[in-house]
């Protein structure tokens, strides 16, 4: 990540040849939901975080979000959705991923999810599932741990 | 090696994929694949797109990639968004205009950020554009960042360049300043439902009049795909004009000029940068400031400073 140095000015010998380039995460909101003010917040936060961010846009189907993924050789893929149809949605996606092989990203939900159901789509290889009132700071640094069990 | 430029032929976008994470990391000796794709590329006009932030880049190839596939074509993109300053980190929202082409097996979408690259383009754009065109994507499309007066650096890499203008632009002063007309083969005037855009029109065409430049203004509406049709005919008449032999052969050369152009620029920034830091600069800041040496001196010096650590890095590496 960029320092500034104390005139807030862009320090220059830090933007020096990235050994670790930015993590690459996906963002997206399957299904019938057009409440995205949720990932809309988040994405600025992982951009101010040092993410590249994909954002896919509302209404998304699972296929789209496992192709995106794919295509853009994301190592997180971060699912919201506030309809009640997670079950079902990060279910498939997370089929679909299986089908297609990809075992390597680390899968992330978030949304008005009962807690009764985060086991269940623990059990899919979602690895943090963040509920209502989630500070921004829990979300951050359960990514960061994620990405650095991984290296 | 062989082994993966096979994969990449067959259409796998997985290796494709991950083909385009291993390039462009700035700083680092070439791996054999860049050599590889340097090679065996050139072939295939890249179509570029450019124009201010909003215009609808994004919206309007994603109505071209509906066209392009009606005519069977199978198109790769690269689009290019910016890296934050102060994080290092980017909100690449391209895609967002596209998704509808996500499972299209005949699209292939990739999203860059510019990592501290200026002139709208990223290191690693001429990388996966090369990668699209030996996967077998035919056009290329590369859209910009969003841009403003200055930021030409398309003309260097695309063979033909879109430029996007929409209502709002300016009036006719804005037109008649060097930058991004200068680089235009055709230029569209998006938002065209919109009252101002006709005027618009309508001046980018006097202004192309006054410099004596055949250069086409097309009238478009991405949102709706309105005048879409006539725009990609007219892509279609200069990309056949670029498909000759001379043209392929200068092509290779035009690539290979502006990496190097970038690289260096790139490279010697960086070197510059980290010269300023050194404890000489403290010295040179009060000389400066007591008329004890001129301003040509502390640039001399620092040059050869960069210099040294640039010839270090080659000699090492």
């Amino acid at each position: 990540m960029r320092k500034l140095d104390q005139a807030g000015q862009q320090d220059l010998t830090s933007c020096t040849v990235d050994a670790h380039p930015p993590k690459r995460i996906l963002i997206g909101k399957v299904g019938l939901d057009g409440h995205d003010r949720g990932a809309k917040f988040l994405i600025r936060a992982l951009r101010d975080a040092g993410y590249e961010v994909i954002y896919t846009g509302i209404r998304r189907t699972p296929e789209q979000i496992v192709q995106t993924a794919i295509d853009e050789d994301v190592d997180v893929i971060g699912l919201s959705l506030l309809s009640g149809a997670h079950n079902q949605l990060f279910a498939r996606v997370a089929e679909l991923l299986k089908e297609e092989g990809v075992e390597d990203v680390v899968l992330l939900a978030g949304g008005t999810i009962p807690e009764k159901d985060v086991p269940y789509l623990e059990a899919l290889g979602f690895r943090h599932v963040f509920t209502p009132g989630a500070p921004v700071s829990e979300i951050l640094s359960a990514l960061q741990q994620e990405l650095s069990s991984r290296e | 090696m062989n082994e993966l430029v096979n994969k990449l032929r067959q259409g796998n976008r997985r290796a494709l994929a991950r083909a385009m994470s291993s390039v462009g990391a700035t700083g680092h000796a070439e791996s054999s694949l860049e050599v590889c794709l340097r090679e065996s590329t050139g072939q295939v006009p890249w179509w570029g797109f450019t124009g201010p932030p909003g215009v609808g880049k994004s919206t309007l190839l994603d109505a071209l990639l509906v066209h392009l596939r009606e005519h069977g074509r199978r198109v790769g993109v690269v689009a290019v968004d910016p890296t934050s300053t102060r994080s290092d980190g980017a909100l690449l929202g391209d895609r967002v205009r596209m998704m509808r082409h996500a499972v299209d097996d005949g699209v292939f979408i990739r999203s860059l950020a510019t990592h501290g690259h200026h002139g709208g383009l990223s290191d690693a754009t001429l990388h996966c554009a090369r990668l699209l065109e030996l996967a077998g994507y035919d056009p290329v499309l590369i859209e910009t960042v969003g841009v403003g007066q200055n930021e030409v650096e398309i003309r260097s890499v695309a063979d033909l360049c879109v430029v996007v203008l929409g209502p709002g632009y300016g009036d006719d002063i804005q037109l008649v300043k060097a930058g991004l007309l200068e680089i235009a083969d055709v230029v569209a005037v998006n938002k065209c439902d919109l009252p101002e855009a006709q005027r618009l029109v309508n001046e980018v065409r006097q202004e192309f009049a006054a410099a004596a430049r055949d250069i086409e203004v097309v009238a478009i509406e991405a949102k709706s795909g309105n005048g879409v049709p006539e725009l990609l005919q007219r892509l279609f008449e200069l990309d056949r004009a670029r498909r000759t032999e001379t043209a392929e052969a200068s092509r290779g050369r035009r690539r290979t000029l502006g990496e190097i152009r970038r690289r260096t620029e790139f490279s010697c920034r960086q070197a510059l940068g980290r010269a300023m830091t050194g404890p000489e600069v403290e010295q040179w800041i009060t000389k400066l400031n007591r008329g004890e040496c001129s301003l040509a001196t502390v640039i001399s010096r620092l040059a050869a400073l960069a210099l040294a650590e640039l010839q270090q890095e080659a000699d090492d590496g």
